[in-house]
């Protein structure tokens, strides 16, 4: 039991007592319930790896996407982690392929380039097949940064490389917006 | 009576990480109170009326509320975002760093005005030019110095002697700078040419404008890096994560220099 609470504590955003009242629920689940959650645990971690094209997680590689002869190869979207891919796949509107770089650079927590998927991007990037780069990393501090070193390391002169629009979201407010937002809002307005 | 429940503030933002479905906790200094780490409560909504405000190296007025563990931020503005430097790689590492050493020397509930002021002030210096490390140097002196660190530079710690215009010795563990005629037994002595020490005098007289007119030799440049750097990592208690990084741009930009 101690072992199990010391276990799940180790889970992010789960502390001591969650870790306790989670313990206490596996404890009292039928014996079915519990087993197919360690088998689940168990499976995930011998069986998933990551693909040798995107980097994505999958249980074989190449992964659906990077294996279907129907996707755009001359487009490629870096982002961030593996919900990314599935946030970008819900909105059905690209049709290229993803590279995931599992991380951001992030000096203060000790995350550099060399952590993340980065020299794979980088040679998969050499092929002239690929002709845009989409860096679609979070608007934040750490997401652009990693977008600027992307672009000052990609090596070729040739690629163009683009990334998402900044401005408001649907459902946002002007009168609660930052000015970086609000400026790139402006400096994005489309004809309507 | 009770104290009020809501509270504002100026705060520099220096980090963040995810909190449970969708807030951030955010580590901030204020003018007023030192560090703080509080709760921005649906702030990783894109359409929650905190996002934009809360990201790191900007200046933003705060209203707060005190929560049973940890504050609550209610409302954020910026003040300041510094938005020409999170243009550039080089300066948003430099940011990074000051970020950095302002959370490792920053207490919380312990306010500090002078450091909150100094980093501000570098952040500015770093914008304005983002090519020289000379608002890192004096960055590192006075954080020193507004966190009660400051080495000695105009004496000998040992036997308190005026120092004469000659190279010398320095050592963060013995609080500054050493004549020649002391030769205490202390790992952490380390030569001090009198070009450093001299420049360092100056950066402990003048303004940030002034210091970073200063354009040191790359070999005098090296030197008040090393030491300043390991001085501040030494009282720190621990290596400095977001240096690697600045160290590896500033190699792919200046190659000659570290062959």
């Amino acid at each position: 039991m101690a072992r199990l609470v010391q276990e799940l504590n180790r889970l992010p955003g789960i502390g001591p007592k969650s870790a306790q009242r989670l313990a206490y629920y596996i404890i009292r689940l039928p014996d079915e319930d519990a087993y197919a959650l360690a088998d689940a645990v168990t499976s995930v971690k011998q069986n998933i790896v990551y693909c040798e094209g995107c980097q994505n997680l999958t249980d074989a590689s190449p992964c659906q996407i990077c294996a279907d002869p129907r996707r755009d190869r001359t487009i490629l979207c870096v982002v961030e982690d593996p919900l990314d891919v599935l946030a970008m796949e819900r909105t059905r509107s690209f049709r290229g392929l993803y590279h995931v770089l599992h991380g951001v650079i992030s000096p203060i927590n000790g995350i550099g380039p060399d952590q993340l998927k980065l020299k794979e991007l980088f040679i998969r990037v050499a092929d002239a097949e690929v002709t845009e780069l989409v860096v679609a990393t979070n608007p934040t501090l750490e997401g652009e940064a990693t977008a600027m070193y992307i672009r000052r390391h990609q090596g070729r002169d040739d690629l163009k490389i683009t990334h998402l629009a900044r401005g408001l979201p649907v459902g946002g407010s002007l009168e609660y917006s930052d000015e970086t937002t609000l400026s790139r809002a402006f400096q994005g307005r489309q004809e309507i | 009576m009770a104290p009020p429940r809501t509270y504002r503030c100026e705060a520099i933002i220096l980090g963040y990480t995810p909190l449970r479905e969708a807030d951030l906790l955010v580590t901030m200094f204020t003018r007023d109170q030192g560090k703080v780490k509080a709760v921005a409560k649906g702030a990783r909504r894109s359409t929650s009326k905190l996002v934009g405000h809360l990201e790191p190296l900007t200046v933003v007025r705060m209203s707060m509320a005190h929560g049973r563990n940890m504050d609550i931020i209610s409302q954020a503005e910026v003040i300041r975002s510094f938005s020409e430097l999170k243009e550039d790689l080089t300066a948003i590492a430099k940011g990074q760093y000051l970020a950095e050493l302002v959370d490792g020397f920053g207490a919380e509930a312990s306010a500090n005005p002078g450091l909150f002021q100094l980093m501000i002030d570098t952040l500015g210096a770093v914008e304005a030019d983002s090519a020289s490390d000379m608002p890192l140097r004096f960055f590192e002196l006075h954080l020193l110095q507004v966190s009660g660190l400051m080495p000695e530079l105009y004496h000998c710690v040992e036997c308190r002697n005026e120092l004469e215009p000659d190279a010398h010795r320095f050592s963060p563990n013995m609080g500054g700078t050493l004549c020649l005629d002391c030769s205490p037994d202390d790992a952490h002595l380390r030569p001090l040419s009198l070009r450093a020490l001299k420049v360092l005098r100056l950066l402990d007289r003048s303004e940030i404008v002034e210091s970073c007119r200063l354009s040191p030799d790359d070999g005098l440049a090296a030197e008040l890096k090393s030491l300043l750097s390991t001085t501040v990592s030494y009282w720190l208690g621990k290596e400095i994560r977001s240096n690697s990084f600045l160290e590896r741009l500033n190699k792919e930009s200046h190659p000659e220099v570290y062959i």
